[in-house]
């Protein structure tokens, strides 16, 4: 298993100049969560989400999502083996280990659902028999924050089931340069720094990852305040308060701690609660509530 | 376990209580075998606690005792392990468990001095193992082949002058045989010994005589456990103590149970004592004729001398001139007549024999007479940083005699001194060893040092009985005895807030006093440096933000926020070495800070106020 930098170097040769998302994706990829990529086209979603993958050898698989895809197209179906006779589970796209859902804006509301329920159970029930997904399974959704015509939008309770709302923005002007003359390192020669297993036991040491009782008071005192009666935006529920503390957990594993700081908390604060506040947010409710916030303890 | 189960040694499973304690210890090491969960590992920890609690009701000495506390730290750690959890290192274990028994202690201190002691409880008729004596009820030195040498404690005495007194007043003196058959020397009152000693018997101020008035020579004695409730004495002392009382023959006796140790106080008597005037019975002059005729052939031929001071200073002269050795294995004297083949024949003997030959001869020369058995000699033992003592052992066990001469009462006479005049063994011996230097071999000294700690803890813990405790309370209280539950129960609720208080404030807020209190100290140097914390800022920017303004300071404000952070958010114990590490660290970095602005504040150019 490479070192973090490299991890993060690597990510960041094939998509230039992003080394913060880059590191929030990799902290949400450990924490187990799911990632809601936002921005527009263009902007390397794709790249991120497929480097992610190759970063630790998983398998990819990406989807368009589509006005008219149905659910059967992400799940799977039977079909009837003319051989045997009987009916034979065709494993659907989900069967990965990291799928890029493109556009899920896109897709209809029950296909939306669809996949938002596998995210949730880890497993897709198909004509009353249920099938586990591998694991490590993470979802990587990118939708058009701009384009809204012809979309249906995720409503907040589906929003909340991502871990972290990312969005790249446009590369600085020397990124921009380096991109153009040709110094991205293309994904295919881009090289694994670990195995799936790596994932795993990675995720396993996070879980271990120390939060003093001064730490859970912060995080305590974070979601107390959003949920004050005159404070703007959405309360955060226990599942945002879970996992603010898993994603400052993988933060603290990145920044090669066994403990977490309240620092840890405030770097992933936004990108774990904004989406969770206000859908539409550009991070000024989250930095509202960090300042409501006394974080020397 | 382990522990515990050594401290059970010298129990007495035949004893009620002793039984009990052993199964209740059985009881825990199968519990212990079995307990899977939390409950039921928690249950072999308290009845550890319990076995420890019922140990020491029964074994009060300094090695058991000791014993006893290592079990009990022993299993409060346990307790804790399991209340605190499994990881935790030993050391913190055990530290924790001794501020356990610390806590406890003021309350067990009101408890040991307020509360009454159970009399019933030490009153049961005791354990027999444990009434060992050198001495016994009848001397028949004629079936001892030979003497063995046991080295167990019989008393200790402290002298208010620390000083041992003259070899010749080395003569304890404990039981007085007055019945002889022909070979055995019997006591009087044996069968008072069976009935339990009343604390208030018709006689029981009999040892109240006219005392010196100069407490310089009291005696503090210690006596081990024995069969006897007569206890070492010097015969010519006495004592206000009621329970003391001294028998018309010169015993004294302590109405206590003699199955513990027993503590009393004599101070010499201003006059001789009514013992050594009384008129001698006619037993002391009782000789049964059939038996050892030359013994009587002989005594009867000194009879006929008119004084019974020249009596007695022809068996003097008979003895020194007959060729008598002390020897500590004379082999076994004849069933019949066996004083006179050890006279005549033998001429071998220790102390017994010679006091048991003596007294039979002076009683058939028409001088009455007796046995008496006790202590002589003694070690003086000096012990670092404690009062001296004289320490008498089993070994130290002699016989002697005493004769009664018209006008001078009872008399004491060794005839072992006139045998064993000139030899390394025997009463002379011994009277000798008590002033010899203290001993040169280190075990010894140890030895010497162990009895002296277990002198200090008899005296002062021991003995505190309940005659004391009245004593105490009446000073404290004077005589309102209604004012006792008031003081006991004042006195646990002050042991238990004592020991509670100080616990619950350690749970709750162990490290943040300490952190809190360094970083209000820091923020104070950034206050004065005139950079406050913005809105939801962590330590680390504000820290970053201090050293962009003054670059001289950025090293040990990086240092202090990552120590900061280590200490408040990291997982260590907060006693463990790594948190003392971390605040060492601290308090160096923040006197590198305090000294930067200095240097910056005389440089002209800082930022400080």
């Amino acid at each position: 298993m490479a070192a973090w930098s490299d991890l993060v170097a690597g990510i960041d040769r094939v998509l230039l100049g992003k080394e913060h998302p880059v590191r929030l994706a990799l902290a949400c990829l450990l924490a187990g969560g799911h990632l809601l990529l936002e921005d527009l086209p263009g902007t390397g979603k794709t790249t991120l989400a497929e480097a992610l993958a190759r970063s630790f050898g998983l398998a990819f698989k990406r989807v368009s999502f589509t006005s008219d895809l149905l659910p059967a197209d992400l799940t799977g179906i039977n079909v009837l083996d003319p051989a045997s006779g009987s009916f034979r589970f065709q494993p659907g796209p989900l069967f990965s280990q990291v799928l890029l859902a493109d556009e899920i804006n896109r897709a209809s509301p029950r296909t939306q659902s669809a996949l938002l329920e596998a995210m949730a159970a880890g497993r897709v029930s198909v004509d009353g028999t249920s099938h586990e997904l591998p694991r490590p399974f993470m979802v990587i959704a990118t939708q058009n924050s701009l384009d809204q015509v012809g979309t249906s939008p995720l409503p907040e309770s589906q929003l909340d089931r991502f871990l972290m709302r990312l969005s790249l923005g446009f590369p600085e002007r020397e990124a921009e340069r380096a991109l153009l003359s040709g110094q991205a390192l293309d994904l295919g020669a881009m090289v694994a720094a670990g195995q799936p297993a790596d994932l795993l036991s990675l995720r396993r040491r996070c879980r271990r990852q120390h939060c003093s009782a001064a730490l859970i008071d912060y995080v305590l005192d974070l979601v107390a305040a959003s949920r004050a009666p005159d404070r703007p935006g959405a309360p955060l529920s226990p599942r945002a308060s879970q996992g603010l503390l898993a994603a400052a957990r993988a933060w603290s594993l990145l920044q090669e701690r066994d403990f977490v700081t309240p620092a840890d908390v405030q770097a992933v604060f936004r990108a774990v609660v904004e989406h969770r506040l206000d859908p539409a947010g550009r991070g000024q409710l989250s930095r509202a509530l960090l300042e409501a916030v006394d974080a020397i303890r | 376990m382990a522990a515990l189960a050594a401290g059970s040694v010298g129990l007495d499973p035949t004893w009620l209580l002793g039984a009990l304690t052993l199964a209740l210890l059985v009881l825990a090491a199968l519990k212990l075998v079995e307990a899977r969960d939390r409950g039921g590992r928690r249950l072999v920890a308290l009845l550890q606690l319990l076995v420890c609690g019922l140990q020491a009701a029964q074994l009060p000495d300094l090695l058991p005792s000791l014993v006893q506390l290592l079990s009990a730290v022993l299993a409060l750690a346990g307790l804790l392990q399991l209340e605190i959890g499994l990881a935790t290192p030993w050391r913190v274990l055990l530290r924790q468990s001794l501020q356990v028994l610390a806590a406890a202690l003021p309350m067990a201190l009101v408890l040991f001095l307020l509360v009454p002691r159970l009399e019933p409880l030490t009153a049961l008729p005791g354990p027999s193992a444990r009434a060992v004596t050198g001495l016994s009820a009848d001397l028949d030195p004629g079936t001892i082949a030979t003497l063995v040498d046991d080295d167990g404690p019989a008393a200790r005495v402290a002298f208010g002058d620390d000083r041992p007194p003259p070899p010749e007043r080395r003569y304890w003196r404990v039981l007085v045989h007055e019945r002889f058959d022909g070979r055995r020397w019997q006591r009087e009152n044996e069968e008072e010994e069976a009935a339990p000693p009343q604390r208030d018997g018709p006689a029981g101020r009999a040892a109240a005589v006219p005392l010196e008035a100069a407490a310089g020579r009291d005696q503090v004695w210690l006596a081990e456990p024995s069969r006897f409730t007569a206890v070492p004495w010097d015969g010519r002392s006495g004592s206000a103590d009621p329970r003391l009382r001294i028998e018309p023959q010169g015993e004294l006796r302590l109405l206590r149970p003699a199955i513990e140790r027993r503590s009393y106080r004599l101070r010499p008597a201003a006059a001789a004592l009514a013992w050594q005037g009384q008129t001698p019975g006619p037993e002391t002059l009782s000789l049964p004729a059939a038996a050892n005729p030359r013994l009587l052939a002989l005594g009867r031929s000194w009879g006929q001398l008119a004084e019974p001071a020249a009596r007695l200073a022809a068996a003097q002269t008979w003895f020194e001139a007959g060729g008598f050795r002390y020897d500590r294995n004379p082999g076994v004297l004849p069933e019949q007549d066996g004083l006179d083949v050890f006279l005549f024949e033998q001429r071998l003997g220790f102390c017994g024999h010679y006091a048991s030959a003596f007294s039979a001869l002076m009683r058939a020369a028409g001088v009455p007479s007796r046995v008496v058995s006790g202590y002589l000699g003694g070690t003086w033992v000096v012990p670092v940083g404690g009062a001296s003592f004289l320490e008498l052992r089993q070994s130290d066990a002699h016989a002697w005699s005493e004769v009664w001469l018209p006008g001078q009462g009872w008399l004491r006479v060794d005839p072992s001194v006139w045998a064993s005049a000139g030899t390394d063994q025997g009463p002379a011996a011994a009277t000798a060893r008590a002033d010899s230097p203290q001993a040169s071999s280190g075990w010894r000294w140890l030895q010497r040092q162990w009895w002296g700690l277990d002198m200090a803890w008899s005296r002062w813990w021991l003995s505190f009985d309940r005659s004391r405790q009245e004593a105490l309370l009446e000073w404290l209280l004077g005589g309102r005895h209604w004012a006792l539950g008031l003081v006991i129960l004042a006195g646990v609720a002050l042991g238990l807030l004592g020991a509670l208080v100080p616990w619950q404030l350690r749970r709750h807020r162990p490290r943040r006093d300490r952190i809190d209190r360094d970083l209000a100290d820091l923020l104070r140097q950034l206050h004065q440096l005139g950079l406050e914390p913005r809105r939801g800022e962590t330590l680390e920017g504000l820290c970053r933000r201090a050293a962009a303004v003054d670059p001289r300071l950025a090293a040990p404000l990086q240092r202090l926020a990552r120590c900061h952070a280590q200490r408040r958010f990291e997982a260590t114990d907060p006693r463990s070495t790594s948190a003392r590490q971390a605040a060492d660290s601290w308090r160096r970095s923040m006197q590198q800070l305090k000294q930067a602005r200095r240097s910056a504040i005389r440089q002209g150019n800082g930022c400080g106020p």
